[in-house]
């Protein structure tokens, strides 16, 4: 509850990120690339001008969001994977508000799509709750299966009843007009105002979980449920609550995407965003502000490595080995340092135990 | 005088943070029954799994026979005529009691196929030679407890042991069973010259049965003596470090109206079983009321029920008047009910959570805790009010901010107890409240339990340790295969007796639920 430093899990990051560059730069090396000069090409890549640095920042914040509501479920033991899906369905049904609704207000029509679409994912995220709850079905394959299902749903309605009349290219709903666009907070880059309503978000969350009775409350039934019912909650009520406020925020990064970046509902809405969030809240222990931080760090690598591929030919590939090493790492290092105190221990023991021999022999 | 078949020098283990064991120098000679003492986390333990090879000493020597070991596994151990029954058997329980017996030496057909009749052939000699009475073909999982320490001890003996290590032997079973479990080990001592080590902390046991007792505190050997020239309190007083007065409680007040109430209760257990058939009881307050049973007869489930962590298949229960059954924990607690669980790991406490957050569970949303009007957990008010609660009950180890979960049983049951007690509620429902704890928490326990029915509460307190029922309950009931099988003040009858209600050879029939209904 009180923000405590933990210097041996920021050791651990750095050394995991410090790992995967290096073995990065081999890589690199043996495919004939010059290791510096491409993670020079990254780094421009990220922060070069205001559009890259405003790519970094709209790609954090939805992989901070994705993250969060990781966090939010992992917070009262449920593991939710399904966010790819519900984000899918908020983006789909909040662009096909856009296109139904045109006409009226944009003061009118984004709440409406933001509703609709925190409505739609939040619902999609209940179902696997339910199941979870009252008939103790396993919510991680429950949740894996209804991305599957939600992506086929999404594609029958781009395809199909809310195929955009006028593109017959791309599988996707109509265009969203400009009127409802978010707006651009650097020119060229999908970085727009919803910037400050994610970050709102998240530290909203972050607020409830650690510093009221209901954020004590989701922790409880997370680390011991049995203890939490004893203790007088109603643990199944705030499992379902807790999994509708999850499944909220991924339809909300849907619509984000949709009013934000894109302006239309297409498959590549997102690109397993949510997997990748779901990865930073892993590493970020599920806390909610590790998770920004890491999120901004991914953001970084994956953005650079994008100009990297420009700039230097390298393919950014090389983001993913870099990502999956640091998961490694940090999946390893509570075993690693556990182990290590250990043997450390054991040592110091072995010594200590001698010390007091000899001098019990000393004294006698 | 017999010739020493275990000596430890300077014995040294350490585990990370804690000095398990310290410079402890002992010997076992051959023909005896040792007996090691101490209360919860001095040390017994890791001593035995050193001499059983579970692990090595941080530093000293264990000589077996006069050999120094040098490798450090249970099977080193074994080969060495080592045998340990652990305080929870290792046993198959779809096996038959032959299987078990012979299992890691099993006699075979052709070199590939079980030999079964062999087998069994095997236990029965080895019940001919040891005296320990078995039926071979028996599963494991349909015989009792005391049976299957039985089959634990032959396992032993089969695998050739001359030297029994025996882990708390007696904490499961009844009166009767600990009497005959008594006449084995005389019976091998006598007729096979083996060696006992017996540990507990059980004083009674350690007068009836062991020539020679070491007691152990904070992991050293304090005091080493022949049984018969030492007392009880004596024995008590090095354990705990101090003198141990287990003083007769100071009871006041007269039972008033009804609190609990249970009509007709049954319930299933987690297989499906019916544990609990048809209990009606009634506590008063300013009342302890005593279930006396062995584990598994159904006081679990009965207490599990009344507390609404799980359902009832049907009858009734009513807290201070008002119809309960079917609600959840929560609403039974708003009625004024607290319970101190069985298991306090699993369900009394969270692990992962610190002493402070413990203490506030079920509080959080109090005023007193909540600023902004329930929007901010007011951490000040909870830090004042657990470190009030943390110095009454005297919990010591961890801190305020250290995880629960490192804490030692005893201070982990008295932050429950803590928690349970500090909240204004006239019901107390309360299981196994000393189980594996050490004496001096055990004595504020009882000391807080009684203080509580003083005031006029009405306590239900279930215990496998027949003591405790006997020390606290102001009535007791007696329960066997999910039936209430007797009901006796205190004084009205003995703790031998009341173990033929406890195994249901005898019943008090007036009492048995058809009649007692209307």
């Amino acid at each position: 509850m009180r923000l405590r430093i933990n210097w041996s899990y920021i050791l651990a990051l750095t050394v995991s990120i410090a790992a995967a560059l290096v073995i990065g730069a081999a890589i690199l090396l043996i495919s004939g690339y010059d290791p510096l000069k491409a993670y020079a090409a990254m780094l421009s890549g990220a922060f070069s001008n205001a559009r890259h640095i405003g790519d970094v920042l709209e790609y954090a914040m939805v992989l901070c969001l994705c993250g969060v509501a990781c966090d939010i479920g992992s917070r009262v033991g449920i593991f939710n994977v399904g966010g790819e899906g519900q984000l899918l369905l908020g983006a789909i049904v909040a662009a096909q508000i856009g296109v139904a609704l045109n006409g009226l207000s944009a003061w009118i029509v984004i709440p409406v799509a933001g509703l609709g679409a925190a409505l739609v994912g939040g619902l999609y995220a209940l179902l696997p709750g339910w199941l979870k709850v009252k008939h103790r079905v396993n919510e991680v394959i429950t949740t894996i299966m209804l991305n599957n299902i939600a992506e086929f749903v999404c594609e029958y309605l781009a395809k199909g009843p809310w195929k955009n009349p006028d593109n017959n290219i791309v599988a996707g709903t109509g265009n969203l007009p400009q009127t409802y666009w978010f707006t651009r907070l650097a020119t060229g880059s999908n970085l727009t105002t919803v910037f400050f309503v994610a970050t709102g978000m998240t530290i909203l969350t972050w607020y409830v979980m650690q510093k009221t009775a209901t954020g004590y409350e989701m922790r409880l039934t997370g680390d011991n449920p049995r203890f939490a019912r004893f203790a007088g909650l109603k643990t199944d009520r705030i499992v379902l609550i807790a999994m509708l406020v999850s499944g909220m925020m991924c339809g909300l990064v849907g619509m984000f995407r949709v009013y934000g970046a894109e302006h239309i509902y297409k498959a590549s809405i997102s690109n397993d965003y949510y997997f990748e969030g779901l990865m930073v809240a892993m590493i970020a222990k599920y806390q909610v502000l590790p998770t920004a931080v890491i999120s901004v760090l991914f953001a970084i690598l994956k953005i650079g490595a994008q100009g990297m591929e420009t700039a230097a030919g390298v393919p950014n590939q090389i983001y993913l080995i870099i990502q999956t090493v640091v998961i490694f790492s940090m999946a390893a290092e509570s075993g690693i340092v556990s182990d290590i105190k250990r043997r450390m221990a054991d040592k110091s023991a072995r010594l200590a135990a001698r010390q007091r021999a000899k001098e019990g022999a000393a004294n006698e | 005088m017999q010739e020493t078949v275990i000596r430890l020098e300077h014995i040294t283990r350490e585990f990370p943070g804690v000095l398990a064991n310290d410079d402890v120098s002992l010997e076992v000679r051959r023909g005896e029954v040792f007996a090691l003492v101490g209360e919860n986390g001095a040390g017994k333990s890791t001593l035995m799994n050193i001499i059983y090879g579970i692990y090595p000493p941080t530093d000293g020597s264990v000589y077996i026979r006069g050999k120094k070991v040098e490798t450090f596994s249970p099977r080193n151990a074994i080969e060495l005529g080592i045998g340990m029954v652990h305080q929870h058997f290792m046993l198959v329980p779809s096996f038959t009691v032959a299987q078990n017996i012979v299992m890691s030496r099993e006699p075979r057909r052709a070199k590939v196929f079980f030999d079964n009749r062999r087998a069994e052939e095997i236990t029965r000699q080895l019940v001919k030679e040891y005296g320990l009475s078995v039926d071979p073909s028996a599963r494991v999982q349909d015989i009792s407890v005391g049976v299957q320490q039985r089959v634990e001890i032959l396992k032993a003996l089969y695998r050739g042991a001359d030297i029994l290590i025996l882990d708390e032997p007696t904490a499961v079973l009844t009166p009767q069973e600990t009497a005959e479990l008594f006449r084995v080990i005389r019976h091998i001592i006598r007729e096979k010259n083996m060696t006992v080590i017996l540990i507990t902390h059980k004083l009674g046991e350690v007068m009836a049965i062991s020539d020679r007792v070491g007691i152990m505190r904070q992991g050293r050997l304090v005091g080493l003596s022949d049984t018969r020239d030492i007392t009880e309190r004596e024995i008590a007083s090095m354990m705990v470090g101090r003198p141990v007065l287990f003083d007769k409680l100071e009871r006041s007040g007269e039972p008033g109206e009804t609190m609990i109430s249970v009509e007709g209760l049954s319930v299933r257990d987690n297989r499906g079983l019916v544990a609990v058939d048809g209990v009606s009881l009634e506590a008063r307050a300013g009342e302890v009321l005593g279930i006396a049973a062995i584990e598994g007869n159904g006081q679990s489930e009965l207490l599990e029920a009344i507390t609404g962590m799980r359902p009832a298949i049907s009858g009734r229960v009513r807290i201070r008047g008002r119809d309960s059954t079917g609600l959840e924990p929560g609403q039974i607690r708003a009625l004024g009910l607290a319970h101190v669980p069985e298991d306090r790991l699993a369900t009394g406490v969270d692990p992962l959570a610190d002493v402070s957050d413990n203490l506030l569970a079920g509080r959080q949303r109090d005023r007193e805790f909540n600023a902004a009007g329930g929007l901010r957990l007011r951490r000040s008010s909870i830090e004042r009010y657990a470190s009030e609660v943390y110095r009454k009950f005297d919990i010591r180890g961890a801190g305020l901010h250290g995880a629960v979960g490192s804490m030692s049983g005893g201070n982990m049951q008295k932050v429950v107890v803590a928690r349970e007690f500090s909240h204004e509620t006239p019901v107390l429902v309360i299981s196994n409240p000393s189980r594996g704890i050490d004496i001096g928490a055990i004595e504020f326990i009882h000391t807080a339990i009684i203080e509580k029915r003083n005031e006029g509460c009405a306590v239900l307190l279930s215990s496998a340790d027949l003591d405790e029922i006997f020390r606290l309950s102001d009535r007791i009931v007696t329960m066997y295969e999910g039936r209430i099988t007797g009901e006796f003040k205190p004084d009205e009858i003995t703790k031998e007796e009341i173990g033929y209600y406890m195994t249901g050879s005898r019943r008090k029939e007036e009492l048995a639920p058809n009649e007692t209904a209307d």
